[in-house]
């Protein structure tokens, strides 16, 4: 795994709730959609997926509910809760605060050398 | 292919517990394989390079099964130790309550008597009425019809310690009622009225199910 990814991994759980806030949906639809929004970049491991799903249901930010597809088998979809809307923003304002430092404690040239 | 996917996952859950939890897992992973395996198949990938590519992308699931089996309960010790505590008193009070009876030879004894088996059988229903429900250990079927098992058996429990009582009542006010007015000739019928009665309970129970 490359370096970006562990980066990304980070917020696995923050990337997952981005998606439902658009649309409920079951673990291969987000993880496509993943896939489509970094143009093939980025791409969750389907344990990675299941175990921010578990965690996320757990602490009530989603819900999950089984479809029902005439054709094929069932799939399970998730929903996001207003707790999960409410995490999202505060996760969401967390990466921002974070971006910031870390773009200000890489930049080059400014502020004061060692 | 189909079944290639199917034994791999099964073959991934095999040390998993055979939980309801796990189960839906399984299915969850097995549904999402297949529609990333179908569309790689539609992007003109080749059925194996779609197969590899979507075991792949499972990874490391070892601590999502380990974590299947987290949250047993462990069963309430405490309530079966006020379980039995209750009975014992219970049996106690029901062996006793005689002894006025031959100690004080008079209608005050007949009468503690009556308190003594009064108060065993309310100690019985309020241990029956008030008992923990079973918690189940975990999600497996097992468990889950012990749960509905004992949720059933504790609803009959309940007409049983009614009905019991009743009759109690009924033999206390047969023979306080005899004793009183002496027409041993008719009071008997108050036992037949206590049989109406306890069937309407039972009736009326059934109904509420």
């Amino acid at each position: 795994m490359s370096v970006a990814s562990e980066l990304i991994r980070g917020n696995t759980e923050t990337i997952i709730l981005a998606q439902l806030m658009k649309h409920d949906g079951y673990g291969y639809m987000v993880n496509k959609a993943i896939l489509n929004m970094t143009e093939g970049r980025f791409e969750l491991k389907e344990a990675t997926l299941y175990t921010a799903f578990r965690r996320l249901e757990d602490s009530g930010c989603i819900v999950s509910y089984w479809g029902d597809e005439t054709t094929g088998a069932r799939r399970k979809y998730y929903s996001i809760t207003d707790l999960g809307r409410e995490s999202y923003r505060l996760r969401k304002k967390d990466w921002k605060t974070a971006e910031a430092i870390i773009d200000k404690l890489l930049s080059e040239g400014e502020g004061e050398s060692i | 292919m189909n079944e290639k996917l199917r034994n791999y996952i099964d073959s991934l859950f095999a040390d998993a517990p055979q939980t309801v939890r796990a189960v839906e897992l399984k299915e969850e992973m097995f549904q999402n394989l297949m529609d990333k395996y179908n569309d790689l198949i539609s992007q003109g990938k080749s059925e194996e390079a779609a197969y590899n590519i979507a075991v792949a992308s499972i990874g490391d699931v070892d601590s999502l099964i380990a974590g299947l089996s987290e949250g047993r309960v462990e069963l309430n010790q405490s309530s079966r130790k006020r379980n039995a505590l209750f009975i014992s008193i219970a049996v106690a009070l029901y062996i006793l309550s005689p002894v006025p009876v031959i100690l004080l030879e008079n209608t005050v004894g007949l009468m503690l008597l009556f308190v003594f088996v009064a108060m065993a059988t309310g100690l019985l229903i309020y241990n029956g009425a008030t008992r923990e429900k079973y918690v189940k250990a975990d999600d497996t079927m097992v468990e889950e019809f012990k749960e509905w098992k004992q949720n059933s058996r504790q609803k009959n429990k309940a007409v049983d310690a009614i009905i019991g009582s009743v009759w109690l009542i009924a033999v206390c006010v047969y023979i306080v009622v005899s004793f009183m007015t002496g027409a041993w000739h008719i009071t008997w019928l108050i036992f037949l009225i206590t049989a109406a009665v306890s069937s309407m309970i039972k009736g009326i129970f059934m109904l509420k199910q």
